[in-house]
């Protein structure tokens, strides 16, 4: 590889689907060479982000990359390390799958064929984004990207051809507008405090000066708490995420559910542990809210998730849940805690792609929505139900299932800080993770069919599905990679 | 209490920032009309740049603009920068919310929240019948 | 080590030829289990006389940070071979009882399926794997327990996975507590947990016997169990008098002995106090069951009664007591699939499966009953019967552990199994309604070949009982 593309690998990632969230809409008429296009994208972005965590794991690239050559403080940095390749790899094996389903898949769900440009258009700048925010060291950055994001979350929202959608839509665009203010809120603080938008730079001010301005350093930390808790639905503040994820087309689910929730996960973490110490979240008692929230998240999601009766309704409630679990796992501030919920988010999000892009399958199919709709969909479109069932055994962590893995380490994590309650949720959140999921397959495959005419579809969905199902067994048999990946980002996180 | 009084003279900018925040959380959570959530987030966002606007501000400091001249005290132009691109974001938002209005106010012919929850049923059974 | 995986694959690839052999071919596919099943057992007695004869066989894969390890000691080794067996026979019973009934492809695949996922805990070499099949046996014999989807069968399937699911769960924390605690997850010649010590230690210990108790039904974690009785009888006879609850119970004694080893679990207080819910569970399923009408779940609650015979030999942590539950263990399955086939016959051919319109049937089916009558009195442990030697044992070894209140509740048990059988059987053999017994086909012997081999296996092991005592010797001598 040329010097030049290596060093420049990281804004490529961000700049490349930005570029072709611009070419799409003159190419708006023609389907096949749109959607062409996208695949070429989301293979490129697998191949650099695969390449970028190559380079990262051996230590090929320099770890800040100064955007224009401008040395922070003055210019803008991204960090490139453990953590930012990590994500970036979990983002580029997600989208890949999502662009494959959505060919020659999207008109009735949006609407018209002219819309499925726009619609391209909003995935392809949520990517950018999302790989913004991976990469970003720059806490005024993480604001823009944040509202990028968020817009363009909206817009996928709202792109349904549903009349309840703009509704959805509103309400998440008003709770989100709100979340990001209480966002900016809170790096005002900082900036004020610190007087840097570096990242590296404020942190070292901050653990100076915290001593002497506590409460504006709580303040901070609550308003980065509350705001990025708003957009990644920390659990009292999910009011939004039920209404929205279920009623988005269903790649976007997939995406929302999968990726986007954790793209804010991810700043925040970036705030709490490369911003602040966790000495110092312990101090301001912060640790124990999200642990706190994260628990009654588990169980009760889980619980809400039960009386569902609408499959894809039922599955953003079981989103809500287990982001309480990587809320628990980054308040257990240890190595293995951490490394688990990292590895639990990778895991999270390839199942979650599957469940939505499965479950979307059968109901664009059927026309059923809910679940005691859809007995016998096993004999009808058994690929589908394969996927689904895969990974439903994934997400109740089964072994040998990516979820295990994640959970395992959770546990560990739990144990390790001596908190037993935790350590008994994380259970309990997987035993009631199988009474919402099982019914679904136990319907599917263990009662006589109502649906009369139904079958599996067409290659590329297969084959998305199919490659998401892959990744869940991957990811429990062989964690490598991606569990290194996850180990040395939570390693970096913890010691400063 | 004069400590407090003082402190907050100094920095009664902070001050209305505060308010107006906290007015327009509480216009978004309380009212039921959609235009009125729209606007009180647009007061709350006001109200965060109204504080970063202050706290780039140093009393006495000059438009910062460089001439050759040692002495003078520059206020910190970056904070204003930034807000140009709060703005930027929070038009384009209001923009946004403005259109999911037009297409919720279209299919239920009120922008009421309140009518909108109640309506929703009713809704949902239509267009599965359709 | 090929025979060892060997026995697990020839049960997996038979689900496989089954799913792919086309919908009528019943000759076909019954005589591709039967082989499947036979292959399974004989790579498993393979197995079985090489750990006994004290060679060390196993495989280890290193998968990210787990090892997947199968490495039976003679214990495991007994299990699977128990196991193995008793499948062959059910396979035979299955083929009579299942006659012309619906849906016997997905009947056939989970039953091979689940033959699978024993073995493999009974094989497996560390807490993960044990963990894995574990947890997958839940899955594997759930359809089996809804095979009727009746709304009665559904209900009992959703209860037996919730409590599976949420003793796997418990089973999960107390695996990652003991990894957290030792680092080590193998089983070996030496305990995992040995060195350690400390009152948290009991909660550890708690953990375990929950997450193994669902499973072997100790009261009072055994409400599935009767419900699951709604299951076809090789269902009920197989899973829920044999391999489902000694994959408990084998948990229960892989934990006391491998895990925690002898010594640490006779210092913790815990262990004491598990005795007094063993006795409980001996003395109340078998009062429980004295008052059920329905056949099979009389015979169910019996079985959650004689199971915490195997628990009480594992807590009295002697080697008598040891030895006791390895044979009860051996010597109890043989005589129960047959009480549970005899009941299958006779719900079958008669349509009866309640106790008190049973009046009779001596007349009808005289064969049957006679191993009833021999099954009934192994179950009370009477001398010519294999489970004499069991529960003498296990008698011993509770004197020997200074524990003789406990030989007092196995022989107040003894009774109790009497009360609990002797009256059905009079009332079985009284002349009230005589009919001459049907003709005999294939269906008829398919169902009374298998308890009249298992009979007369059990009749000459309590004769011989030495036949099986290098098996348990083997175990004993591995542990103490």
């Amino acid at each position: 590889m040329p010097a030049v593309i290596t060093a420049n690998l990281p804004v490529f990632l961000i700049i490349l689907p930005l570029i072709a969230a611009f070419i799409l809409p003159t190419i708006a008429r023609r389907q096949r060479l749109q959607e062409n296009l996208l695949l070429v994208v989301g293979s490129l972005g697998l191949l650099g982000a695969g390449y970028l965590v190559y380079l990262v794991m051996h230590g090929g690239i320099s770890s800040v990359y100064q955007m224009g050559g401008w040395p922070a403080p003055w210019g803008i940095e991204l960090q490139v390390d453990n953590l930012a390749s990590f994500f970036l790899l979990v983002v580029a094996l997600i989208i890949l799958p999502v662009f494959l389903y959505s060919r020659r898949n999207m008109a009735e769900e949006v609407g018209s064929r002219e819309k499925v440009a726009r619609f391209y258009v909003l995935i392809l700048l949520l990517i950018g984004a999302l790989a913004g925010m991976a990469l970003t060291n720059d806490l005024f950055n993480v604001y823009v990207l944040v509202e990028v994001a968020t817009i363009s979350c909206v817009g996928l929202v709202s792109s349904r051809n549903h009349p309840l959608s703009a509704e959805a839509a509103f309400r998440y665009l008003i709770l989100a507008t709100f979340g990001s203010a209480l966002i900016l809120g809170g790096i005002g603080f900082i900036y004020i405090i610190t007087g840097h938008l570096n990242m590296g730079f404020a942190a070292q001010e901050l653990v100076q000066v915290w001593q002497y301005r506590p409460h504006v350093v709580w303040m901070a930390l609550i308003f980065l708490l509350a705001g990025f808790g708003i957009k990644a639905a920390l659990f009292p503040l999910h009011l939004w995420l039920p209404d929205a994820h279920s009623i988005a087309p269903t790649p976007a689910s997939a995406l929302l559910s999968g990726l986007a929730v954790k793209g804010y996960l991810i700043c925040l973490f970036k705030f709490f542990y490369r911003v602040a110490v966790p000495f110092l979240l312990q101090e301001l008692a912060i640790d124990k809210i999200m642990k706190w929230a994260g628990l009654l998240g588990i169980v009760l999601a889980s619980l809400m998730a039960i009386r569902q009766d609408e499959l894809k309704r039922r599955l953003a409630f079981s989103t809500v849940a287990q982001i309480g679990y990587l809320f628990l796992g980054a308040s257990l501030m240890n190595t293995r805690g951490l490394s688990g919920t990292f590895f639990y988010l990778a895991s999270h999000a390839v199942i979650k792609s599957a469940l939505f892009l499965s479950a979307g399958m059968m109901i664009s199919v059927t026309g059923k929505k809910k679940v005691s709709q859809l007995a016998g969909i096993g004999k009808k479109m058994p690929v589908t139900t394969a996927v689904f069932t895969i990974a439903s055994l994934g997400l109740v962590g089964v072994p040998l299932f990516s979820g295990f893995v994640g959970k395992w380490y959770l546990l560990l994590g739990a144990l390790d800080s001596g908190d037993f309650l935790s350590a008994l949720v994380i259970i309990a959140g997987s035993v009631l993770c199988a009474a919402y999921l099982f019914p679904v397959v136990r319907l599917a495959y263990f009662e006589p069919a109502e649906i009369k005419e139904a079958q599996d579809p067409g290659i590329p969905q297969k084959l998305a599905l199919v490659f998401l199902a892959v990744l869940v067994v991957l990811l429990g048999v062989m964690p490598g990679i991606v569990l290194e990946l996850a180990n040395r980002a939570a390693l970096d996180l913890l010691t400063p | 209490m004069r400590i407090l009084l003082e402190k907050l003279l100094i920095n009664y900018p902070f001050f209305f920032a505060i308010i107006l925040f906290v007015m327009g959380a509480f216009t978004v959570l309380t009212r039921s009309n959609l235009f009125k959530k729209l606007i009180g987030i647009n007061i709350m966002e006001g109200g965060i740049f109204l504080f970063f606007v202050a706290a780039g501000n140093i009393k006495g400091g000059a438009v910062p603009i460089l001439v050759d001249n040692p002495g003078v005290t520059y206020i910190n132009p970056l904070t204003s920068a930034l807000m140009l691109t709060g703005i930027v974001v929070s038009v384009s938002v209001t923009a946004f919310a403005l259109a999911l209005i037009v297409r919720i106010y279209k299919i239920y012919g009120t922008t009421d929240a309140r009518r909108i929850a109640e309506m929703r049923k009713e809704v949902k059974e239509r267009c599965q019948q359709s | 080590m090929t025979s060892l995986i060997l026995a697990l694959m020839s049960a997996l690839i038979g689900v496989l030829l089954i799913l792919f052999i086309p919908g009528e071919n019943k000759k076909l596919r019954n005589s591709m289990v039967f082989l499947s099943v036979l292959l399974a057992m004989a790579f498993s007695w393979r197995v079985g006389l090489m750990i006994f004869a004290g060679k060390s066989i196993g495989l280890e894969i290193e998968l990210g940070r787990f090892v997947w390890s199968l490495r039976p000691d003679p214990l495991g080794a007994v299990f699977g071979l128990i196991a193995s067996t008793l499948w062959l026979f059910t396979a035979v019973y299955s083929f009579g009882f299942m006659g012309n009934k619906e849906r016997q492809h997905t009947f056939y695949a989970f039953f091979l399926l689940a033959l699978c996922v024993t073995l493999g805990v009974a094989f497996a070499g560390n807490l993960v794997t044990l963990y894995l099949f574990y947890e997958f046996l839940s899955f594997a014999t759930y359809p089996l327990v809804i095979h009727e989807r009746t709304p009665e069968a559904m209900r009992a399937g959703k209860k037996y996975i919730l409590y599976s699911l949420s003793g796997a769960g418990l089973l999960l924390v107390a695996i990652v507590l003991t990894y957290h605690q030792a680092g080590n997850l193998a089983f070996g010649a030496r305990p995992i947990l040995e060195g350690l010590s400390g009152p948290g230690l009991n909660w550890l210990l708690l953990l375990f016997v929950l997450g193994f108790g669902v499973k072997a039904a100790v009261m009072p974690l055994h409400h599935w169990l009767p419900s699951a009785m709604v299951a076809p009888t090789p269902v009920s006879a197989l899973l829920h008098a044999v391999a489902v609850v000694y994959s408990g119970a084998y948990g229960i004694l892989r934990v006391v002995y491998s895990v925690f080893g002898r010594e640490l679990a006779g210092e913790l207080v815990f262990s004491k106090i598990f005795l007094y819910f063993i006795v409980f569970t001996i003395l109340a399923g078998i009062i429980v069951a004295i008052r059920q009408d329905h056949l099979k779940r009389r015979l169910a609650y019996q079985t959650i009664s004689h199971l915490s015979y195997i628990l009480l030999g594992a807590f009295t942590l002697t080697p008598w007591g040891l030895a006791g539950a390895v044979f009860h263990m051996i010597s109890y399955s043989t005589l129960k699939i047959t009480l549970f086939f005899c009941a299958g016959i006779i719900s079958e051919l008669t349509g009866e499966s309640s106790i008190s319109r049973i009046k009779g049937i001596g007349q009808r089916l005289p064969a049957t009953m006679v191993l009833f009558v021999i099954g009934t009195l192994g179950m009370i442990g009477i001398l010519p019967l294999n489970t004499f030697w069991g529960k003498y044992y296990l008698m011993k070894g509770s004197v020997a552990g200074g524990m003789w209140p406990l030989a007092l509740v196995l022989i107040i048990s003894g009774i109790l199994n009497g009360v609990c059988f002797i009256p059905f059987i009079i009332k079985a053999f009284s002349r009230e309604r005589t009919q001459p017994a049907g003709k005999r086909g294939f269906r008829e012997y398919a169902l009374f070949i298998p308890p009249l081999f298992l009979t007369i296996t059990a009749v000459i092991m309590g004769l011989w009982p030495g036949m099986v005592w290098p098996a348990v010797q083997a175990v004993v001598e591995w542990f103490f």
